[in-house]
Order: C-alpha cells, then structure tokens, then sequence
C-alpha cells in the first residue's frame, strides 16, 4: 500500500521528469516567478547591449536631472543614467542571490544530510552550531560578517551565503531523517550498500526538492540582504551600481530627485516578488504532500 | 455673559503674560556629541561649539580672522618677541563666583601645559613661564618668538576654567565645567543634550538674549534640518550644501553662511611605509599631472552644488597669508597626458581611500572619473570613519581624502602637514628647508615679511604637491527666523553676544 508513496525520486526521475515540470507549469505564481526572474536573468547577461549609456560615466552637465528622453530614469547625483545603473546593478542583485545561495547550500546541505543520517553526536554538535547561528537575526549575522570580511560584494555573497547556512541544514537534516525511516533505505542497507552511496543515491536526490525550493525563497532574502549590506556601504564598492548602493544615495536626494530612489527600489521589489513566486510556485509543483 | 467676557479675558491676559515670563531658550541641533567638556582635553568641533557658550577665552577672532580682545582688554609684544604682556578685563568672574586675575590666568596656562592628557602642550610649547604682574596683567615668557600664539589663545588654549573648581574636581572637571562664558553648565545627557543657562554675573550679560541654551544630538543632517523646519529646533549647524534650496524657500528659515578655515586635500603617500612605494608617491610629476587632470570647480559644483570653495591651498582665501598669486591651474588632460608619457607610463594605479561620508564618496568618484581620462586608474576604498582615520594616523595608504578643520593662524596648519616631524604628517613628507621657512614664519611679527616666507612656502608645498588641496567648506546654519543677531565668523561657532530672540 505505501508502494507509491516509498518510492525514491530518483526512480521516479529516471522514469521521465516532465511530471514535475508539467505541474509546475501549471502553477500560475510559478510561470510569473520564473519570466520575472528570466526577465532579470536576460538583463543581467546582456547588460552591456541592452543600457544605453556606460553605468559610471559620469555627465557633469545633467546632474540629477528628471527623466527625459535621454536618460528614461533620468540622472543620478553625478550624472549617470539611472536606467543603465538599474539594469548594470541587475548583475550585482541576481550574483548576490545565486553565489550566496550557492554557498549556503554547499554548506547546509551536506551538514544537514550527515545530521540527519548519522544523528547521535554529529547531529547534536551540527544541530547545535546551526541554532547558535539561527539564534541571531539573519541580516545582523550578515552584517557582522560582511563588516568582519571587509566591504566588498564578493565577500557580502560570502557573508550572505554563511549567513543562510543553518536554514539549510535544517530543512535537509529534517527530511533526511524522514527519509531515513523508509523502506527503501532499509532495502538498501540490507543489499550491503555504504553510508555514502545511500546518501548521495537514495537520501540527497529525495532531499532535493525541498532544498531548491528553500533556495528558490532564499535568493529573495539573499536579493534584499545585498541591497541591505550595499545600502549600508558594506556591498559593491563605488562607482559599480548596485540598487542598494543607489537607494543608499538617493536618500539624500528623496524630495529632490525622487526617480534616483523610485527604479532601483522597484527593481528590488520585483525580483523579490518574482523570486518568492518561485519559490512558492516550485514548492506546490515538486512537494507530493500538496 | 459679560461676566464670562471678563474671565475669558482675565484668563487669556495671564496666558500671555505667562508665555511672555516664560524663559527663552535656544535649541541648537549639533551633527556629533561632544567630547570631554574641558577645554584641556577637547578635541572636537562639536566641544568648540559648546564652550562658545561656556567658556570666554583671552582674546577671540573676528570675522575678519583678526584677534580680537575678549578677556583680555589689550596686550603688548616685547620688541624681541620673547614676551607677550596682556592686560585683563576686570570685573570678570567665574561661574562659581569666584574672581578671574592674573593668578587665574597663570594657573590655567600651567594647567594646559603639565595636565598629563592635555591636548593644548603643543599650542602653547614656547611659553616658559607666566609672571602675574598685578591682579590684572599678566605676562607670558617665551622659549622663542612665536607669532601663532595669540591665534592659539584664540580657541581652547585661551579659555580660562575656575582655579577652584578644577582644584576641587580633579578628573571630574568635564562633567560640570566652571568658566567665564555667558552661560553656565546646568546638565549633559549623554549622546542626547547640553543644557545651560544665562550666568548673570557674566561681563557683557546685557548683550545675552537668550535665558537657556539646550544643544540636542541630531547626527544626520536632513532630520536636523527637519526637526529646524518643523520648529522643535531653533538651529541647525553644518546643513548639509544639497539641503540649502530647501532652506532658501522656507519663508521661516534663515541662511547663515560664512567661509570657513577647513580644507579637504588629497594626501599622498610619499615617504609611509610600503605604501609609499608607487608611481604618484615617489613622483612629483606625477602628482602635478593628477592635479591638471581633475577640475575643483567640478568637484564643487556636483558634489556639493557649487556652495563650497574651489582652492588649490590648505589655508582659505579669508586669510591674510593666503598667496594670491599662486592660482588654480586651469584642468589640461593633454598636459596631464603628456607629463605621464614623459614619466614613462600610459596607466597610473592609485588606490584612493577615503572615509564612506556622502561627501567624500561623491569626490572619490569625480576624481576618479577625472583622473582615469589622463591615464589614472584610480581605485576606490571606502572605509567607515574609524577604520579610516586609524589607517590614515598609521600612514596605511596610498592617497587619502583628507579633511582638516584649519586654524585662524597658517603656522598651524603648514607645520602639522607640511614640517618633517609635523603632527599630521602622517604621509612623511619632508623637506628641510620648508622646515627653516616655516619656523622663521612662526617667529615674525612683520606680518609683511611673515607673508613673504609663506608665499615661499606655499610655492614649495605646491610642487612637491605632497597633498593636493580640494576646496574649503563654507559653514551654514539654518536658523528660525526668530532668532536674531547671528553673526557667522570662520571658525564656524555660534557666539552669543547679541543672538536674542528677533521680535
């Protein structure tokens, strides 16, 4: 009777993939997500062809200047083209998110899969480690690091990236340990398989699906958490945009020059959005418990 | 109904005249909370604005930057130079009730120089020893002429603490000073306020128009500026120069701006460490060709619209050493080109640091723009301020944005960045004979041939061009209309002689 529900994804993969892929094209919040992010993606790539002026050059003669049709988004206090910032800071925005996702997960995902597996002292020291670092608020613990590590964007993916860790040792060390009570993992021993090979074989590709989905959410933390860090001069150095760095500075303009704060905080808003519809997208289409 | 008429209008006249009996007070919004209230260890502008209030010193500057007498009523060089003889204002007392003399004068002097942490040894060094002559003159003796001196007992230096109240607080003296000033210590709140109240005993008390003075700890500029428009201030100080449209247009808000003495420069690292070791350090051509490659008048205009000063000296224009005749040069990327060709380059790296104020980060970035158009790669590094400035004493960088407040007198500022062992010399710059010029300078009285040396040494600071200076802030402060007789001097203190209440 629980035959349907043991059996392992992988096997399930490998009898053909477009069940997952046919649900989540179902799911409208997912298709939205995913052409906003695509939107970003495509703006990222091509930055250099699609910005119509250099994102540094500087024009001394239209200084924050209002929108116009020269500069769309009109200028910035030194008289860069806010349009051509917005989509250059794209890159800076998306290689936040998917670095320090990245990293969190190449972390949180081996620690939470041996937590879970082996249990008894790795997982209370893992266990333990992760809630030491839960137990500080996200962006605090993002922003100790980035001040410890020395402003720079790689190193706010870096600090981003540690700081989401634990989240992902959490959520793989959880369905790791309910994985770990099916049979199929009982079959496995029994056939004489290794720790490792029922790890990456049968555990990992069952944990999957809720890790990227978990990844999928993160990268909208991880967006905001960049443009935090560069806000608070902690991100990508001057004179490269970002829209955290541009908002930091359009601060002191707001009544003045309201459109040097208005695109970069709608670019955020949106990416953000698109990520979390993503995500919650990915989660109704890949987890069978919905 | 008559009746309720009568009480209505008994009532609404005692409100009247209880609003009219009520104290004035001035509320002054300030960017930083001051340090150490006592005039021996200050160290910050936020603790001269305050002591403006608190303590008077032995002669002030004018707006004109000459020396003015304060406590002292006049005062006399001894033909050597060796020696300087004032007499005092009499009558004058300090807060506590006790007289200010000649006895007061000598014990503060000898204070200031033997404290342990005093921050005031090296302004007043040359003095050996101070002769009370009578209860109201007093001389000073020096190790060696020393010109500056008056323009030294002009700030913290000459400001005169009660004898009695530093002897019985010994350590505790900041937190409840004892001077001469118009007003006197009532609290502080730490990173919150200051309040002080008129000293009725003060020697020009007719001239104080306001009872209190409470200074409040407003960090960022906009909500100083804000909380000035939404009348819960009465001043702001250091508006920001983007924020003065705002103050021009409101019909309640006065600007009040004057020149300052600050500079901002770019430093070199020429002689520091391994830091030292690059092409502009090592190069003074080099670092002329950055200076023909960024325009000041640019730097003005966008990062602070056009409402500071465009120079090319650490002193300011205001100043009667100022040398006129050595010019901005005029912006020449093609010069600058050449100069780096003839070097032997095409690219020069630079890695500019710079503390991550708004200010600061816009002039990076121009210089950087500029600069990279003659052939500087300039790279930028930010640092938030205490990293920054620690970098900056050790000489851990290779240019740096500096900003120095200035002084009415040039010799302080030209010996701290300019002389071999200066106190800010922090890029170790070193040339001997601009050390001789200098020292000369501080012991001329003429003030002609006192501006002939440093038309001299203006010249040599301006090739070796160890700092390029930048421009000179202006001081603005936005004040409610309601208050009156502010006068703007460079030192940017608010004094209180005749500041009251305008209607």
């Amino acid at each position: 009777m629980s035959s349907i529900e043991t059996t392992p994804v992988a096997g399930r993969v490998r009898a053909g993939g477009s069940p997952e892929i046919r649900r989540l094209l179902r799911e409208p919040s997912a298709v939205i997500g995913a052409t906003i992010i695509l939107f970003f993606a495509v703006l990222a790539v091509f930055a250099s062809w699609i910005a119509p002026y250099d994102p540094n050059a500087p024009d001394w003669m239209a200084i924050r200047a209002a929108p116009s049709a020269a500069h769309w988004f009109g200028t910035d206090d030194l008289g860069r083209d806010v349009l051509s910032r917005v989509i250059f800071g794209t890159q800076a925005s998306l290689g936040a998110g998917m670095v320090s996702v990245t990293v969190a997960v190449l972390i949180g995902l081996p620690f939470g899969l041996v937590a879970g597996y082996f249990g008894g002292l790795a997982d209370m020291v893992i266990s333990r480690l992760a809630d030491a670092l839960l137990a500080c608020p996200f962006l605090v613990l993002a922003i100790a690091l980035a001040a410890f590590l020395g402003p720079s964007l790689q190193n706010a993916m870096i600090a981003i990236g540690i700081s989401a860790v634990p989240v992902f040792v959490r959520v793989a060390r959880a369905e790791t340990l309910v994985v770990g009570t099916e049979d199929y993992i009982a079959a496995a021993r029994a056939q004489g398989l290794g720790d490792l090979a029922i790890l990456t074989g049968q555990v990992l590709p069952n944990v999957l699906a809720p890790t990227i989905v978990q990844a999928t959410l993160t990268m909208a933390i991880a967006v905001l958490a960049e443009a935090s860090l560069a806000f608070l001069g902690l991100g990508q150095m001057p004179p490269a945009p970002s829209w955290g760095a541009m908002l930091d500075v359009a601060r002191q303009f707001l009544s003045e020059a309201p459109w040097m704060a208005f695109w970069p905080g709608l670019a955020i808003i949106a990416l953000v959005i698109g990520f979390n519809l993503m995500g919650d997208g990915l989660n109704d289409a890949l987890n069978p418990r919905h | 109904m008559r009746r309720v008429a009568t009480v209505l209008t008994a009532i609404s006249m005692t409100a009247l005249a209880l609003v009219s009996a009520q104290a004035a007070t001035l509320r002054v919004g300030l960017q930083d909370d001051p340090d150490a209230l006592d005039p021996a260890l200050s160290g910050t502008y936020a603790g001269r604005f305050v002591f403006a209030a608190l303590c008077d010193k032995l002669v002030d500057i004018s707006p004109e930057l000459k020396i003015v007498p304060q406590l002292a009523e006049a005062w006399e060089w001894a033909p050597d130079g060796k020696s300087i003889t004032f007499a005092l204002r009499k009558n004058v007392t300090f807060h506590d009730g006790t007289a200010f003399d000649a006895a007061a004068v000598k014990f503060n002097i000898e204070r200031m120089k033997t404290m342990p942490d005093s921050k005031r040894k090296a302004e007043l060094a040359p003095i050996a020893s101070v002769e009370a002559l009578a209860a109201d003159k007093v001389r000073f003796n020096l190790s060696e002429p020393f010109v500056p001196l008056l323009a030294n007992l002009s700030d913290r230096a000459g400001m005169m603490v009660s004898p009695k109240a530093a002897g019985e607080k010994v350590g505790e003296f900041a937190a409840a000073p004892v001077c001469t000033g118009p007003y006197q210590f009532v609290e502080r709140k730490s990173r919150d306020l200051i309040r002080v109240k008129k000293y009725p005993g003060y020697w020009n008390a007719g001239q104080i128009g306001y009872d209190e003075v409470v200074y409040h700890y407003v960090p960022d500029s906009t909500v100083r500026l804000s909380r000035v428009r939404a009348g819960d201030l009465d001043l702001a100080e250091r508006v920001a120069p983007t924020d003065l449209k705002i103050v021009r247009e409101d019909a309640n808000l006065a600007l009040h701006s004057g020149q300052g003495l600050a500079v901002a420069h770019l430093m070199f690292n020429v002689g520091a460490g391994a830091k030292a070791d690059t092409p502009l350090g090592k190069n003074a051509t080099l670092r002329q060709a950055f200076e023909l490659a960024i325009d000041r008048n640019v730097i003005n205009r966008v990062a602070f619209n056009g409402e500071f000063l465009a120079d090319n000296q650490m002193i300011p224009p205001s100043s009667p050493f100022y040398d006129r005749a050595h010019k901005i040069p005029a912006r020449d990327v093609a010069k600058a080109k050449a100069m780096i060709a003839a070097a032997g380059m095409t690219r020069v790296p630079v890695e500019l640091q710079y503390e991550n104020t708004a200010g600061d980060t816009r002039v990076a970035q121009i210089m950087q723009s500029m600069a990279g158009e003659a052939g500087f790669d300039v790279k930028l590094l930010p640092m938030e301020s205490a990293t920054a400035i620690e970098r900056y004493m050790n000489g851990n960088f290779e240019a740096y944005i500096g900003n120095w407040s200035g002084r009415a007198d040039p010799d302080p500022t030209l010996i701290a960045f300019f002389s071999c062992a200066g106190s800010q010399n922090v890029n170790k710059y070193c040339n001997k004979d601009l050390d001789v010029i200098l020292s000369e300078a501080r012991g001329e009285a003429d003030e002609a041939k006192r501006k002939a040396l440093y038309v001299k040494a203006t010249d040599i600071y301006l090739t070796a061009l160890s700092s390029i200076p930048l421009y000179h802030p202006n001081w603005f402060f936005a004040a409610r209309k309601s208050v009156g007789g502010i006068v703007m001097v460079p030192d940017g203190l608010l004094r209180f002689t005749g500041v009251k209440p305008a209607n």
